[in-house]
């Protein structure tokens, strides 16, 4: 999905271009918050500065991206653009791509767009989790398991519940929204806030319900980081079952965007 | 011998920013679950230049992953550090600035100090002199123990210190900010905290324990290395690795 | 195991009707035909008795919110709720003559006909239906839950009461799920978040032997200075003798708590109060004597048995810090009626 039409430069003497490590390319964007520079712009742009300025420049962007990533919260390209791109703004495109091929070629890390009409950037794992083989024990957090429940019930479900079969579910393994848990505190905030500021669920209300009512489905940062076919894989290992008998996940699993994702890695395995 | 990152290359600097620190052992058994992992040619003597093709990449972020001793147990680790400070790296919002700010503080006493040991009542004491927003107890002991959950504080008995992590880290910035107070180890010349002085007033050496225990192991009188005064302190043993 | 019902079990649920039958047989034509039974000159009067239209309204509202509350446990196929509250709104309906009854009605039969198709749809979509309810059931499992003797499957509000997670279990959840996640790893560093800034210039120079010491005298209560010199000692000597107060009292009668407050507050002085919380402290620390709460949540303390030293040092420690100022010092004397002090001054003593 990277350079869809990018125009060919014949003034690329001071850049040798090269391919994008596979990563969201960003410089398709139209519509945007600050004017996007054309590719001729940016070629101008380019001639102004010292390939070291270049460098350096992507190698904050790599900064601020991987700093930006320890809460999960997304990137807004404009906030990126205002905080560290900066003064050379009109080189963005070429920024983000060198800073997309050091996340890639260097941390195993792909920059995804996850949220094309806001200009939002996640990151995601090149590499599949070597879960139990690993030799270094990784920490792990309670709330993931959380999470974990909440997205398998959402998928197994059709992708929408209403809240309150989340809610009866976590009631259920002793977590009850309507209180102080020891270990995640305020359940309700990190449902519906964390988790939703993270992108990893939607929480909308439906229309005309009285009193109000919510669903939830999965967020875009899910789509790009979950697989369904694991978790569906894991469901069936959980119900002695196997995960074709449900049939609608399975297809679901197996055909959309997110499994086609997820092929690439679990061939390494 | 390749420069060039693989899979493996970077299935190991990903469990080193999930764990930040990570022993020689660790390391080492790391390294080849990762060569493995990713069928790449393993060389098991070959894990620092292992290392070195990593941090040749890691250089233009500022980053690295870098050997140390722990004052603890005298083992080596290997921590992955960030080197440069700016306005980028200040945006990071692992901890608030007020805490920020009673770490700091934590940090001056404890170089400051003959130990390299701060007590929790030491810290609450310290607190109260913030010029940020003051932390209330309850904060400070909550923050105590992220500090130590996140691996930059060790805390004994309600006894703090910098930890391994945090005195790989910090060290270049230590011996800038605390040059006069700044002790270092007369074996192996990195910064020492828990070490043991020569007690010469002339002399006054400082030396690890862990390297107190190296050196003088087997020697029926110690002296010390550097006034051949004898060294009166109680020689700790030498801890062996883990056996794998 | 055995599959935990839905919540619905409270129900007390009744064998046959199959959740679709009455979708094809709506309340209103029933309702309606009910209705115009009535003659017109019986209506005058019920019409316009707003208790009963109240109570309809309630009745029907309880109705709307029940099969609301309920709706995941009303949603298991093996739960009849949905038709018996089908059958309640009938009857209601008899009695509906306002507009604002007929709306509520309108209301419950939208929720209903709702709930009734997600029934339906589940029971003849293609494949196996997911029932979160087994599903929990299967993950309190892998959460490695301690299950209580006898499961008692009719408790289950929550739950709570059948059996207990272990500490971990919601790690364990994580650690089988990492594997459906592609998480990026994040990076973390002290260096370089905050400004470099060197140390306030301090006059460290009469660095002496015990630097904490110096900090520690500051908390502690004038008074001890006397101490000076060989002040560790006495601290020491201190904590010792309030241990002998804390074990005689203790075993006067082993069984009655003592109240932690009772025992450190001195109702005459305000310096020795806080002087005996410092001391009692390292009876803590060094775990020769223990804090609990009481029933009331008011802690207690008592010495920890001479065999059980040793053995304590495995059970978890737990930190608190204690503040005390001299109002609270003063309510505390006020609310738990301390007329005495417990541990008796040591100059009074020697005197």
């Amino acid at each position: 999905m990277s350079s869809r039409k990018r125009p060919s430069n014949p003034q690329s003497a001071s850049q040798p271009r090269r391919q994008t490590g596979g990563s969201a390319a960003q410089e398709e964007d139209d519509d945007v918050a600050f004017t996007q520079p054309s590719t001729s712009q940016v070629q101008r742009g380019l001639e102004k500065v010292t390939e070291a300025q270049v460098d350096q420049k992507s190698a904050e962007v790599v900064q601020y991206f991987l700093l930006k990533d320890q809460k999960k919260v997304p990137v807004r390209r404009a906030d990126l653009v205002k905080h560290v791109v900066k003064e050379h703004r009109n080189i963005y495109p070429e920024i983000i791509k060198r800073a997309a091929r050091t996340l890639d070629q260097v941390f195993g890390l792909k920059l995804v767009e996850i949220d094309p009409k806001n200009h939002m950037y996640i990151l995601v794992n090149n590499l599949e989790t070597s879960g139990d083989a690993s030799p270094t024990t990784r920490p792990t957090d309670p709330k993931r398991g959380l999470l974990f429940v909440i997205l398998s019930v959402i998928f197994m479900k059709g992708g929408v519940v209403r809240e309150n079969v989340v809610w009866n579910t976590l009631k259920k393994l002793r977590v009850d929204p309507g209180e102080k848990h020891d270990e995640f505190g305020d359940v309700k905030k990190v449902v519906t806030d964390e988790f939703v500021r993270q992108r990893y669920l939607e929480f909308q209300r439906i229309p005309h319900t009285e009193p109000v009512e919510h669903e939830f489905r999965w967020g875009q940062r899910a789509e790009a980081e979950v697989s369904k076919a694991k978790i569906l894989e894991f469901m069936g290992q959980l119900h002695d079952r196997d995960p074709q008998s449900w049939t609608q996940q399975y297809k679901e699993a197996h055909s959309s965007q997110n499994s086609s994702q997820q092929a690439g890695g679990s061939s390494q395995r | 011998m390749s420069r060039q990152m693989g899979d493996s290359h970077r299935r190991f600097l990903q469990t080193m920013m999930a764990n930040g620190i990570i022993d020689e052992q660790g390391a080492k058994t790391l390294h080849q679950h990762c060569c493995q992992t990713h069928n790449a040619q393993y060389a098991p003597d070959r894990l620092d230049d292992f290392i070195d093709t990593i941090n040749s990449k890691l250089q233009p972020m500022f980053m690295q992953i870098r050997k140390g001793m722990s004052e603890d147990n005298g083992h080596q680790y290997y921590a992955l550090v960030n080197m440069v400070e700016n306005d980028v790296t200040r945006m990071t919002s692992d901890y608030a600035d007020n805490e920020l700010e009673l770490f700091r503080k934590m940090m001056d006493l404890i170089v400051g100090s003959e130990d390299g040991k701060l007590s929790s009542i030491d810290i609450l004491n310290s607190a109260d002199s913030m010029t940020t927003k003051k932390l209330k107890k309850s904060e400070v002991e909550h923050l105590l123990n992220r500090l130590v959950q996140d691996k930059w504080l060790s805390e004994k008995r309600g006894e703090y210190t910098l930890s391994t992590r945090c005195i790989i880290e910090m060290e270049p910035y230590i011996r800038t900010m605390y040059q006069d107070q700044v002790k270092v180890c007369h074996i192996c010349h990195a910064i020492a905290f828990q070490c043991q002085i020569c007690e010469n007033p002339t002399c006054g050496i400082k030396i690890h324990n862990p390297c107190v225990a190296r050196y003088f192991k087997g020697r029926t009188e110690p002296r010390c290395p550097a006034c051949e005064d004898f060294w009166p302190h109680e020689i700790p043993e030498v801890r062996r690795l883990r056996s794998q | 195991m055995k599959r935990a019902r839905g919540g619905g079990d409270d129900e007390a649920p009744r064998q046959n009707g199959s959740a679709a039958r009455r979708k094809g047989d709506p309340p209103h034509s029933d309702g309606v035909d009910a209705g115009s039974d009535f003659g017109p000159a019986d209506l005058q009067d019920a019409d316009n008795d707003p208790g009963l239209r109240r109570e309809i309204r309630s009745k029907y509202r309880d109705l709307i919110s029940s099969v609301q509350q309920n709706r995941e446990d009303m949603l298991s196929p093996s739960n009849n709720r949905l038709t018996e509250v089908l059958e309640e709104a009938n009857k209601l309906f008899k009695d509906v003559r306002q507009a604002r009854e007929a709306a509520l009605d309108a209301q419950l039969l939208v929720v209903a006909t709702d709930l009734g198709k997600e029934k339906a749809t589940q029971l003849f979509s293609e494949g196996t239906a997911f029932d979160p309810s087994a599903f929990a059931e299967h993950l309190l499992s892998v959460m490695g839950i301690n299950r209580l003797e006898d499961e008692e499957d009719e408790q289950q509000n929550g739950g709570a009461v059948d059996g207990y997670l272990p500490q971990d279990a919601w790690h364990r959840v994580a650690r089988r799920a990492e594997c459906c996640f592609r998480t990026a790893p994040s990076f973390h560093y002290m260096f370089g978040s905050f400004h470099a800034e060197p140390p306030p210039p301090k006059q460290r120079t009469e660095r002496q032997r015990k630097a904490p010491s110096k900090d520690a005298k500051r908390i502690m209560p004038t008074q001890l200075k006397k101490m000076d010199e060989s002040h560790q000692e006495a601290t020491e000597k201190e904590v010792e003798r309030i241990l002998g107060y804390l074990k005689s009292y203790y075993q006067d009668d082993p069984t009655s708590p003592i109240s932690y407050y009772e025992f450190v507050i001195d109702p005459n002085s305000f310096s020795r109060t806080v002087e005996n919380i410092f001391h009692t402290s390292f009876l803590i620390r060094d775990g020769l004597a223990r804090l609990y709460l009481d029933n009331a949540k008011l802690p207690c303390i008592a010495p920890v048995e001479e065999g059980e030293v040793e053995a304590g040092v495995s059970c978890s420690r737990k930190q608190c810090i204690l503040s005390i100022s001299p109002k609270t010092w003063k309510e505390l004397i006020d609310a738990l009626d301390i007329k005495d002090t417990m541990i008796q001054p040591l100059n009074t003593q020697n005197e």
